[in-house]
């Protein structure tokens, strides 16, 4: 009688310890952090987006006053067009390559417009002009802004990156999410050989 | 018999660990927190760190703000800081913004005027959900209009008024109606017994909404109008809208 009842709580214990176990483990950790990466990445492609969609209205501005600066003004041009055209493949955030070509086009952009950007301090009549002011501006704000959604996005990967690496995560997505896979993330090593050189 | 019992002890020592490592995971695992500067608390519509404007100023400009979250439910907050701690101004705004959840949650309706002297730096940090209509050019010209001629002339006060004006009317709200900027107080006595009731659980609600139970979602609310402490964001995030200056 006495051992029924003792077998029976503990199992009721164990029961109980499981349950708890599981609930602290948080099985959707996994899916819910690849949530917050996609909403993330969706950021950064939307701002990379903005900022292409500056350029044509930029470079015409520009060429209005400064013709001459014929060579900066294609460079941006064309940084852009490959930066737009890189198809992004399906597997971008957990393919390493070509996520580093995508990060390499739009670093490319980034510095063909600095460059830009330099080359305009010559012309102060251009400098005055309002229109020019105010996509100057715009593309400071955009660039803030990837920069900003650049910065959520590693942040949120290093969140599920370590979800997925670390006990008990990694019990719980080898059960649960197979598929799931460490995802790739910015890094300054693809960028750095762009940054813009200024002349004198 | 003793098998059995040894299995069992084995079982619950397995789980029992299990359970530990969960448990140390959650205590373990929250995500350390990228290094942030310090920021001043936010005691009020007008947070004066740097001491740039004088009582009456700081009263009317909070005024406005109270009156224009009144009508619309956004929030603008003025913000004077003695330091960057090394931060650029457009990283400091933004990572501010998001501490304090200024504007409504979920729209994102806030707005901050940060002017920090001894940097020589201001900016205008925009929600996420005002950026279509406060755009990174109107910012811009606020400050290199309203703000930044005052600025050089060494008239903090004047910028701020100049500036936080021109962010009311750009968002809708005429700041200088003086009808609009003082809420008449007698409304307060035509209150029911009933809706007195109501709002003093209100204010209760808001009161432990500050200690965290409801995370300051009900922002600064009729309450944060009417007595400066009880002002708190809404929740609203920030994502590099806005514009900066300098002089």
């Amino acid at each position: 009688m006495i051992r029924t009842f003792f077998s029976r709580s503990s199992r009721i214990f164990l029961i109980l310890f499981f349950a708890m176990g599981v609930a602290a483990c948080d099985i959707n950790a996994v899916p819910r952090n690849d949530e917050e990466v996609k909403a993330a990445w969706s950021e950064v492609l939307n701002q990379y987006q903005r900022r292409a969609d500056l350029v044509p209205n930029l470079v015409e501005t520009v060429a209005g006053y400064a013709r001459q600066e014929k060579e900066t003004l294609t460079a941006v041009i064309e940084a852009r067009s490959r930066a737009t055209q890189v198809q992004l493949p399906p597997d971008i955030l957990t393919n390493p390559e070509s996520f580093r070509q995508f990060q390499q086009s739009q670093a490319a952009l980034g510095g063909a417009l600095a460059r830009l950007m330099v080359v305009v301090e010559k012309y102060p009549e251009l400098k005055s002009n309002q229109n020019f002011l105010s996509l100057q501006s715009q593309l400071e704000g955009t660039e803030n802004r990837i920069t900003i959604a650049r910065r959520d996005y590693i942040l949120s990967v290093q969140k599920y990156n370590t979800e997925l690496r670390t006990i008990p995560g990694r019990w719980v997505a080898g059960v649960l999410y197979p598929e799931a896979e460490v995802k790739q993330t910015f890094d300054i090593s693809g960028e750095a050989k762009e940054a813009p050189k200024v002349k004198f | 018999m003793r098998s059995i019992r040894d299995r069992r002890t084995a079982a619950w020592a397995i789980r029992s660990a299990a359970l530990l490592l969960c448990v140390i995971h959650i205590v373990a695992g929250l995500p350390a927190s990228a290094a942030e500067p310090k920021f001043p608390q936010l005691t009020g519509r007008v947070v004066d760190e740097a001491a740039l404007l004088s009582v009456p100023v700081r009263d009317r400009i909070t005024g406005w703000l109270a009156a224009f979250e009144r009508a619309s439910k956004r929030q603008l907050v003025v913000v004077t800081v003695k330091d960057l701690q090394g931060y650029p101004i457009e990283d400091f705004g933004y990572r501010l913004g998001r501490v304090w959840g200024i504007g409504e949650k979920d729209k994102n309706t806030g707005v901050i005027l940060l002017v920090a002297p001894n940097e020589r730096a201001v900016r205008i940090e925009v929600g996420y959900g005002l950026e279509g209509e406060l755009t990174d050019a109107i910012s811009r010209a606020i400050i290199e209009r309203n703000i930044l001629p005052a600025f050089r002339q060494g008239n903090y006060e004047q910028g701020v008024i100049n500036g936080t004006a021109a962010i009311l009317k750009v968002l809708g709200w005429d700041g200088e109606t003086p009808g609009a900027v003082v809420p008449a107080p007698e409304s307060q006595q035509e209150l029911s017994p009933l809706s007195l009731l109501i709002l003093i659980i209100l204010f209760v609600i808001f009161r432990f909404g500050r200690h965290g139970i409801f995370s300051g979602r009900h922002g600064g609310g009729v309450w944060g109008a009417r007595s400066r402490g009880g002002f708190s964001g809404g929740g609203g995030s920030f994502g590099g809208g806005g514009a900066s200056g300098r002089w």
